[in-house]
């Protein structure tokens, strides 16, 4: 039987901590150059596709502007439309999501984008936090949080018939529009649909109505558990196994030696978590002002505080049982011996391949081939050369394994990541 | 002041204007080609809901051509109405950083059909303007207000990586906007820093006397040659000290006929009238580009001194001062 084939998604490293600004390698997160040199790179590579992530507003730590990580990014499909401008392959998906914009001029934009880059639009579909974000917007904090799926699932239906060209006329529980558009069929049919969410409700909408996952299951266990449960929910939407590709964030570090790319991962893990950061990183399951700690100490001794309103504004909200995670955490640090900076340095880890280039090849081969993912999205901690290396070195080494192209074998990004060329109606669960 | 300045020279163009040519891709390389070098900026109108005729979105398909081309500067509409400020202010924020300052946004205020067109594909939604003049002028405003304070809630110097106190950004250069109107509120700031250009071009088309408060708030204000012109140009020159906006003839080529004499005449007759720029419309630009390029825009160099293509970020070209961020603290 034929390997399978990995599919590698590259995401441009942003406003989060594991994008390293202190680093002098460290370009511009603004200047059009840094977006070029990153796609053209991994354009070079023949990844699948660019990945961009959103945020609609800044974040705020302690009702104040956040100021320790990198912030500030262009609008995503300017940015992505100005991309398929210089690219001829690569494909170009983007986070957008369904609170805050509405669908007949999302729907008409990422047609845009469909073709003016010649089939090569993608769209992960999420939904944001209302009142946080909805501060930006018209509408403001406009939906109630248990129907922001319902939303969603509506929203993708009302894109999909706006796409289909000519008349379109939609009365649904949250939409009534109407208009007659004059775009015609898109080279794709649809632009290709990623969601992320990671709860039962954000799996059921993958698996109706994406074509790409993006998960964070880190272990090859966790990775063939989300993969199995994933997979087998498309039967009962009559698609495929092959209809919906799982594709996990993760990190990479190369070295000379396993030891030395040890080292190097060492040393990003602190650029990552600089010592204030680890501050803030522990307020949030705290949820209490704790700059009076030393980051290099122990844990507090006081709990976290159940009480209060969020401290951190527009991050997900990872931590839902504070007192269970600071009690966790106590006794991790303490088997460990670990400071506070250490400690946060474990936790917030993503998954990561670590060694040298044949070492990285040969285990991100082994998570695909094993099922705990179609492929990976893999994020840079620079910008903009954060794939410089892998593309020399670590691509070479998939392709003389046979488990990735030589070269794009197809016009469009449906057609790249092997989905069906053309939309299908999505049929109801059965 | 007898001696004769030079004038700017563009084109206004459609985001459909590719009409029944398939290669929707091909038809806008090969225009901005065209026009790249030959005219100062173009204008990209965009027919947001027109039915059957919507075509691309203005301001995706200006940062597709802004890596295309070296010179021209791009004015992309947006019909502020119908769409929300904060994603135009971030989609020209980046247009200006991905033409390298030649970026412009092109205030489309539909008119009372082509709004009710809109509003059906949009919905009817809270925050947004009722379908009437008066609401549609005043949000048009309140919109036009938000896209550039956005612009400005970064100052430029806000990015500081400083190591040693471990931050990236200085968060008391970032500003709150709190802009309240009518329908909506914005708090901001932008998520996209301050632009090239601070506050890339604004520009506006004349078409009644109830417009005059959105030409003030414009930088540039298009305003059809012939009968009206020296009034309205009058009108606008009138206003305040210094801050008026730039006032470009519109003109149109018949598709035709295309007499280049005739057409000369009728700028020169605008430049009289105070026009400091020409905008060349062309209804059926597929046919006739060709010939304007060709013939036209020769025959305006030599008459008119249309001056070459100037180079620079857009508003220097226009003769705008360098943008002032309003949010900043005085140097």
């Amino acid at each position: 039987m034929s390997k399978k084939q990995i599919i590698l998604g590259a995401q441009f490293p942003g406003v989060n901590n594991f994008t390293v600004w202190s680093d002098p390698a460290a370009g511009s997160q603004i200047e059009f150059a840094s977006f070029r040199h990153f796609a053209e790179t991994v354009e070079r590579g023949k990844f699948d596709f660019v990945f961009l992530a959103e945020g609609l507003r800044v974040r705020e730590q302690k009702g104040r502007f956040h100021e320790l990580d990198v912030v500030g990014r262009p609008n995503t499909l300017a940015i992505l439309t100005a991309l398929a401008s210089i690219t001829n392959h690569v494909g170009l998906i983007g986070t957008l999501t369904t609170t805050f914009n509405e669908p007949y001029p999302l729907a008409r934009q990422l047609a845009t984008l469909d073709i003016l880059s010649g089939g090569r639009a993608g769209w992960n579909v999420v939904t944001s936090p209302g009142a946080f974000t909805g501060a930006n917007f018209r509408r403001g904090d406009h939906l109630p949080f248990r129907e922001r799926y319902e939303r969603a699932r509506d929203f993708l239906e009302t894109a999909r018939s706006i796409w289909q060209g000519g008349d379109f006329h939609i009365r649904s529980p949250h939409f009534d529009i109407a208009g007659r558009t004059g775009a015609g069929s898109l080279p794709q049919g649809a632009p290709v649909i990623a969601q992320a969410g990671d709860s039962d409700e954000g799996r059921e909408l993958a698996a109706s109505h994406a074509d790409l996952i993006y998960s964070r299951h880190g272990t090859l266990e966790e990775g063939q558990a989300f993969y199995a449960d994933v997979k087998q929910r498309l039967a009962k939407y009559g698609r495929s196994r092959d209809a919906l590709k799982i594709l996990p964030g993760a990190n990479f570090v190369l070295g000379e030696t396993l030891e030395d790319a040890l080292e190097k991962q060492k040393a990003i893990r602190l650029q990552q978590v600089s010592p204030k950061n680890a501050i803030v990183f522990l307020e949030q399951v705290w949820n209490r002002d704790l700059t009076a700690y030393d980051p290099d100490g122990p844990l507090p001794e006081v709990d976290p505080d159940v009480a209060v309103e969020q401290l951190a504004q527009g991050r997900a909200a990872r931590y839902d049982n504070r007192l269970e995670t600071a009690r966790a955490w106590r006794e991790l640090a303490e088997r460990e011996k670990l400071s506070i900076r250490e400690l946060i340095i474990k936790v917030t880890g993503r998954k990561q391949f670590v060694g040298t280039p044949a070492q990285v090849a040969e285990e991100i081969d082994r998570y695909v081939q094993a099922d705990a993912a179609d492929g990976f999205v893999f994020a840079p901690h620079l910008t903009p050369g954060g794939f410089d290396e892998f593309v020399e070195k670590v691509v070479p080494i998939l392709q003389e394994r046979k488990v990735f192209r030589q070269d794009y074998a197809a016009p469009t990004l449906r057609g790249n990541l092997a989905l069906p060329e053309t939309w299908q109606p999505v049929a109801k669960a059965v | 002041m007898t001696q004769k300045s030079t004038i700017l020279l563009g084109f206004g163009l459609h985001a459909n204007a590719h009409g029944d040519d398939l290669d929707w891709r091909g038809f806008w390389n090969s225009l901005v080609g065209r026009l790249d070098g030959a005219a100062e900026f173009l204008t990209l109108e965009d027919r947001f809901a027109d039915p059957g005729r919507d075509g691309l979105d203005a301001i995706l398909l200006a940062n597709w051509l802004a890596p295309r081309s070296r010179d021209i500067g791009i004015i992309a509409g947006a019909p502020l109405n119908f769409v929300e400020p904060f994603h135009v202010s971030t989609a020209i924020a980046t247009l200006d950083y991905v033409s390298a300052g030649r970026a412009g946004l092109l205030i489309q205020r539909l008119d009372q059909h082509r709004s009710r067109d809109a509003g059906r594909a949009i919905g009817t939604l809270k925050g947004f303007p009722a379908v009437d003049p008066l609401s549609l002028d005043s949000d048009t405003l309140a919109a036009t207000e938000v896209v550039r304070r956005l612009w400005d809630s970064w100052e430029d110097d806000a990015v500081i990586r400083d190591v040693a106190s471990q931050r990236y950004v200085d968060g008391e250069k970032l500003h709150n906007i709190d802009y309240q109107s009518a329908d909506f509120r914005v708090l901001g700031p932008s998520i996209t820093p301050r632009p090239p250009q601070g506050q890339p071009l604004v520009a506006f088309g004349w078409t009644t006397e109830g417009d005059l408060a959105l030409a003030r708030a414009a930088d540039v204000v298009f305003v059809p040659a012939g009968t009206g012109f020296a009034g309205v140009a009058a009108k606008l020159r009138g206003e305040g000290q210094g801050t008026r906006p730039k006032v470009i003839a519109d003109l149109q080529v018949r598709p035709d006929v295309a007499d280049v004499a005739e057409l000369v005449a009728a700028a020169q007759t605008s430049v009289a009238q105070g026009a400091e720029g020409i905008r060349l419309i062309l209804p059926a630009l597929y046919r006739q580009i060709a010939s304007v390029v060709d013939a036209l825009v020769p025959a305006l160099r030599a008459d008119l001194l249309v001056a070459q293509p100037l180079g620079g970020d857009l508003r220097s070209r226009f003769g705008l001062p360098a943008a002032r961020n309003r949010y900043a603290a005085a140097a």
